[in-house]
């Protein structure tokens, strides 16, 4: 292969989809640096080891690599303190031959709620992504017209994608009938790509090549990209089937990247389309030396795998999709209930016929919540017993029954009817159209009766039939940046801005923990990272900003009240570090908050509270505005502290003589509160 | 009359305790030093040959403390006292009882310091040796007296409110208006009382955008009296100067005869002795000056006058109070540098909030054109109840440019103070700034530039960064891996 790059960045929406057009044969998408991640890594691997790959990925002549969106954004800034944005240009300098993707909720966008449209297009408009995935876990493609328009307005690719499931639902027509809009949307076929998501990977293999021979059919010219999950075992005979469908980009990751729930081996799939006569526009070398390098680091990731290990066939019936899996079981973990776990399977399985939509995010988060909440809630009353007893009653319900509520017996009504009496908000919210509308309907009228009791008549006539796009209200971002600027204590930059859209309180959290670590999350390798240094002369080498740099581990001390001393050597010079335990005291000191908080202006000792024309103040006298309510001195200047307006003093909250620090709660005041008859009683202490 | 030095007690703390002792070191005479219990391991301690406990942290127990100073003096078999500046060194009381105690005092006689230490005698003397002084009041008790003044004399506000006995800032209250009139009195008062002991007050024009220019003067007992040529102290900060240069900018060669030879006449009139200072209040937009006051003692900012002529104006001091006469004519004083000196205060560099605490790590600018004068050292401690200079740095080029260059490079390169804040970025802004390269500021040059000279404050740097980092690793060698992780 000469140049095998046959797509890049800077090109235009049309010239990308003819390049693939006029391939012979099909081309590969790596997920390898965010999907791959997300179903088995739970989104841990960090930047410093993905960009290793970046300068294969720049030769290997991929459609696109996806780097970015799904949860690897709000991942990044909690757990791997990092900035989708400072991973972006990390990339683009290593790769720029790579069209960078991301996946993107619709009006979710990189967060869990739909956001209005002003914020829609500010954040899309901001992020230097090539190509938009973008999918609507509802396939309601009303949702997708503010990314859209962004997308095709700025000149990147847009990738509209089908939410695809098994289901009695799911028929030809009904996906039929979700390309047709999303054609209409995008004006035709000639600049986007199509992307059937198969997050669970349940689609079995001949429905799969039915299914996109059908799209083919009725759109002869639309470049499909088939995404397809593991866990069941089917997938690569699946892509086969797809690509001889017409199906022209397939997802993959590096075949030592993979587990159980996220995708298919670059090698395997480059060798079985080779085999069947489907030649595969890819530089294998490049590719292996990939495979190879991963291999250096992934090990330092085995404490983020599942516990929930291999194959599982059984996916095809609860259809946890890949990305939902390891957490969910993380979750379990840790709430202690991963026993429950084929309890909670089982009721999705049968929830997602009550229900219909697609457990894709956020809806596989409602699905997760709604189900794993039932069942702890059953085993936390009724035990193990209870957990049957439920199990039986939906089974009876949903399969014996066919969901007619008239077929049960008045009890099994009464307890199904308590159902989802405590669902989350999420799930209320879903069933209010506030996501947008389901993809086959709303569910019967007895769910409403479960979740909303007796004001579900109420809330069913609130429930919205319009996209949220039309019905969320704009956000003051004025406003919100304000709030923001003052949260940090200084003016925010552009990328910070719209880490605090989508997260206000992971954002907040990442900003302080960059401005107290600085680039730690970038630079140090990952076992140091997550381990620090283990023993005496352990030692870790990095670079920052071009220059070398070294870090030795002397000793780490004993703990004693909550201190541990530890000394390193940097840079050959010795350095001791105070480290708090989670014992440590923490020395409470009181800061001014509010208007009726008197703080301190600077640090210093309080040497005089009150004033020499009248002495001493205490808690219960009055005050007038301007007058002297204490002196501070530091090194030898004073400086009055005023009282900001007529008040009454009800508490002092430093001694005479203490030293305190900036900001640090002096006094507070209570404003001077007016009597009936106009005499305040401040006046009343000063009689004349 | 001559007599001889053999050790001397140096009556401070600090910057100018480790600053004479180093002369004192020059000269193989042995020295003494005094200490607080909170200086007990501070720098000027282990300067000294010898150190004597004098008592608890405040001031007034312990470096204001007159006995004691002297009984240490004894004690130690020291026969001089060197006061340095601030504390004791404009205090003609002291200075009276070490001569009472038969101690050689290194500084003005008693009654100069007394003449010059009341600014309002200091102004009337001005006066008499034909030196322009500013308009005001003396001896001020209540705000009537003020306002009186204004009508009859037609003064606008601002007016400066200043303690008699002041110096160094403290004791000095500037007043825009009416409704400050009353506060501002009284702080200055409380400031003076605490700060001098004597809390009388004069009043006086504000000038406006004025520049601060002041002479440096060695004198000795027999009569001769030269310059070592002028300082320009126009940056300050709540009255504190923050960066001084020599020569002045400002002055062409006209003014600057006039200035110095004006500061000579002067004390040559008082009958002067040792070094001092002339201070000056110089009106760019009239190019008029006043005169000030003068402050008998070393100055901080002595060093640079040392730096552009050769000098060494502490070992002068010691000459001189040995009786013994200037070994140069003002012929011989030929300045051929510029030399810059910026303060080294622990302070937050945005607000001038006091920053104590121990200095974790200090890195000391080196090479060419560079002089350091230092109070600490890296493992110190600043206590919170003594004056928040505690490094003085210094540098010298051929001309402005130049000077200014290897300050830029000293504090942008070779500085480096771990554990308390210092003024550092504010210093290294304002030398950046445009319109102090061109040499066109004021006093209230900081004051006005403030918000502009924030934002040029450096943001990050690697050093900085790369301790974040190693924060990061000791905590988590330490405490292992993070639940948020």
């Amino acid at each position: 292969m000469n140049d095998p790059v046959f797509v890049r960045p800077g090109m235009t929406a049309r010239d990308i989809v003819k390049a693939v057009r006029s391939l012979k044969g099909v081309c590969l998408t790596s997920v390898g640096m965010r999907d791959a991640g997300q179903s088995d890594f739970k989104n841990r691997h960090r930047i410093h080891d993905l960009k290793t790959l970046a300068p294969h990925y720049n030769a290997m002549g991929l459609f696109s690599a996806e780097t970015h969106g799904g949860a690897r954004w709000h991942v990044g800034i909690m757990n791997r303190r990092e900035s989708p944005f400072e991973e972006g240009a990390i990339l683009r300098e290593l790769m720029p031959n790579v069209l960078q993707q991301t996946l993107i909720r619709e009006t979710n966008l990189f967060g869990y709620r739909p956001y209005p449209k002003n914020v829609i297009e500010y954040v899309v408009s901001r992020v230097d992504i090539d190509v938009w995935r973008c999918f609507s876990f509802l396939n309601d493609v009303r949702n997708m017209r503010a990314v859209a328009e962004v997308v095709m307005k700025r000149g990147r690719l847009f990738e509209p994608t089908i939410s695809f499931t098994v289901a009695d639902w799911t028929t030809n027509a009904y996906y039929l009938g979700v390309v047709k809009d999303i054609v209409s949307l995008c004006g035709g076929t000639d600049e986007i790509v199509l992307c059937v998501k198969d997050m669970a990977g349940v689609g079995d293999v001949t429905r799969i090549g039915n299914l996109i021979d059908a799209i083919k059919q009725a759109y002869p010219d639309l470049v499909i990209n088939y995404h397809r999950h593991i866990t069941d075992g089917l997938a690569i005979p699946a892509f086969l089937s797809a690509a001889r469908g017409g199906a022209n980009i397939f997802d993959v990751e590096e075949d030592s990247l993979v587990r159980f729930y996220g995708h298919s081996p670059i090698l395997a799939v480059q060798a079985i389309f080779q085999e069947s006569g489907i030649p595969v526009h890819l530089d294998r070398d490049q590719a292996e030396a990939a495979v190879q390098k991963v291999r250096e680091w992934i090990n330092h990731y085995d404490w983020a795998e599942s516990p929930f290990k291999g194959l599982d066939h059984n996916v095809t019936l609860h259809k946890m999709p890949g990305g939902a899996f390891p957490s969910s079981f993380e979750q379990a973990d840790k709430g202690e209930f991963l026993h429950l776990m084929p309890s909670i399977l089982k009721v999705m399985s049968l929830y997602n016929r009550i229900v219909k939509y697609f457990d894709v995010t956020p809806g596989s988060q409602i699905t997760w919540v709604t189900c794993s909440g039932i069942v702890n809630r059953y085993a936390k009353e009724r035990g193990d017993a209870g957990v049957a007893h439920i199990i039986r009653l939906i089974e009876k319900f949903v399969i014996e029954k066919k969901q007619d509520m008239n077929a049960m017996d008045a009890a099994e009504q009464e307890e199904l009817q308590q159902l989802f009496r405590t669902a989350p908000g999420d799930f209320k919210n879903l069933l209010l159209g506030n996501y947008g509308k389901l993809p086959v309907g709303w569910p019967a009228d007895w769910v409403y009766q479960s979740t909303f009791g007796d004001e579900w008549q109420a809330k069913l006539r609130d429930r919205k039939e319009t996209s949220p796009l039309e019905s969320v209200a704009s956000d003051d971002l004025g406003k919100i940046r304000s709030e923001l600027d003052i949260a940090i204590g200084r003016v925010s930059t552009e990328e910070e801005f719209i880490l605090y859209l989508m997260h206000p309180k992971d954002a907040l959290e990442y900003i302080d923990f960059r401005g107290k670590y600085g680039e730690a999350s970038i630079v140090l390798p990952t076992d140091v990272w997550r381990m620090g240094l283990r023993k005496p002369g352990d030692k870790v080498d990095f670079e920052l900003w071009g220059k070398p740099y070294s870090i030795e581990l002397v000793s780490v001390g004993a703990e004693h009240e909550g201190i541990i001393h530890v000394v390193m050597r940097m840079n050959n010079k010795t350095r001791v570090y105070e480290v708090l335990t989670p014992r440590a005291k923490k020395a409470e000191i009181r800061m001014a908050k509010g208007p009726s908080d008197i703080g301190a202006p600077i640090n210093g000792n309080l040497w005089r509270i009150g004033n020499p024309a009248r002495g001493p103040v205490k808690a219960g006298d009055i005050v007038h505005k301007g007058e002297e309510m204490a002196n501070l001195e530091a090194m030898k200047m004073e400086n009055a502290i005023l009282a900001p307006f007529d008040g009454q003093i009800t508490e002092v909250c430093v001694k005479l003589n203490e030293t305190v620090q900036e900001g640090q709660l002096l006094f507070v005041l209570e404003k001077v509160k007016t009597q009936q008859n106009g005499v305040t009683p401040l006046e009343l202490t000063h009689p004349t | 009359m001559s007599r001889n030095i053999q050790k001397v007690l140096i009556a401070n703390r600090g910057v100018p305790a480790v600053r004479i002792m180093h002369t004192c070191r020059d000269r193989r005479i042995p020295t003494t030093a005094v200490y607080s219990t909170p200086d007990r391991l501070a720098h000027h301690v282990f300067m000294a040959d010898e150190a004597v406990h004098i008592g608890e942290a405040p001031p007034i127990e312990s470096y204001l403390n007159m006995d004691k100073m002297i009984d240490a003096a004894l004690r130690s078999k020291s026969d001089a006292i060197h006061p340095g500046w601030g504390f004791l060194a404009e205090n003609a009381g002291f200075a009276q009882k070490v001569i009472d105690a038969g101690l050689t005092w290194i500084g003005p006689s008693p009654k100069v310091i007394n003449m010059l230490g009341d600014k309002i005698e200091a102004k009337a003397l001005a006066r008499k040796a034909n030196v322009p002084t500013i308009p005001g009041i003396d001896a001020v008790t209540d705000i009537a007296q003020i306002k009186t003044w204004m009508k009859k004399d037609d003064v606008a506000y601002p007016i400066m409110i200043k303690a008699s006995a002041g110096g160094g800032g403290k004791g000095m209250v500037k007043v825009e208006n009416d409704d400050q009139l009353a506060q501002g009195l009284a702080q200055a008062k409380s400031e003076a009382k605490k700060s001098f002991g004597d809390d009388t007050i004069l009043v006086e024009k504000y000038i406006e955008r004025g520049r601060h220019i002041e002479v440096q003067i060695v004198a000795d007992g027999h009569g001769n009296v030269v310059h070592l040529y002028e300082r320009e102290c126009t940056l300050q900060r709540r009255n504190q100067k923050i960066i001084e240069e020599a020569p002045s900018p400002t002055l062409d060669e006209g003014l600057r005869q006039e200035i110095c030879f004006t500061a000579t006449r002067l004390m040559r009139e008082i009958g002067y002795t040792t070094a001092g200072t002339v201070e000056y209040i110089f009106d760019s937009a009239t190019r008029k000056f006043y005169f000030l006051e003068v402050n008998t003692r070393l100055q901080v900012e002595h060093g640079i006058s040392e730096l552009i002529t050769g000098l060494d104006i502490v070992s002068i001091m010691l000459d001189t109070a040995m009786g013994k006469k200037l070994p140069f004519s003002q012929s011989d004083i030929r300045p051929n540098r510029w030399a810059l000196e910026v303060r080294l205060n622990a302070e937050d560099p945005r607000t001038f909030s006091p920053s104590f605490g121990t200095i974790s790590r200090l890195q000391v600018p080196m090479g060419p054109g560079v002089r350091v004068s230092s109070g600490a050292y890296e493992g110190g401690d600043i206590p919170p109840y003594y004056d928040s200079l505690f490094m003085l740095l210094m540098t010298a080029g051929a001309d402005r440019e130049d000077a200014i260059r290897v300050m830029d490079r000293s504090i942008s390169r070779n500085l480096r103070v771990e554990g308390v804040k210092t003024l550092s970025p504010l210093l290294l802004a304002i030398i950046r700034h445009p319109q102090f390269i061109a040499g066109e500021f004021s006093t209230r040059f900081i004051e006005e530039h403030m918000d502009e000279l924030v934002s040029m404050f450096p943001e990050k740097n690697a050093e900085d960064e790369v301790l974040k980092i190693a924060r990061y690793v000791a905590e988590i060698s330490a405490l292992g891996p993070q639940k948020w992780m």
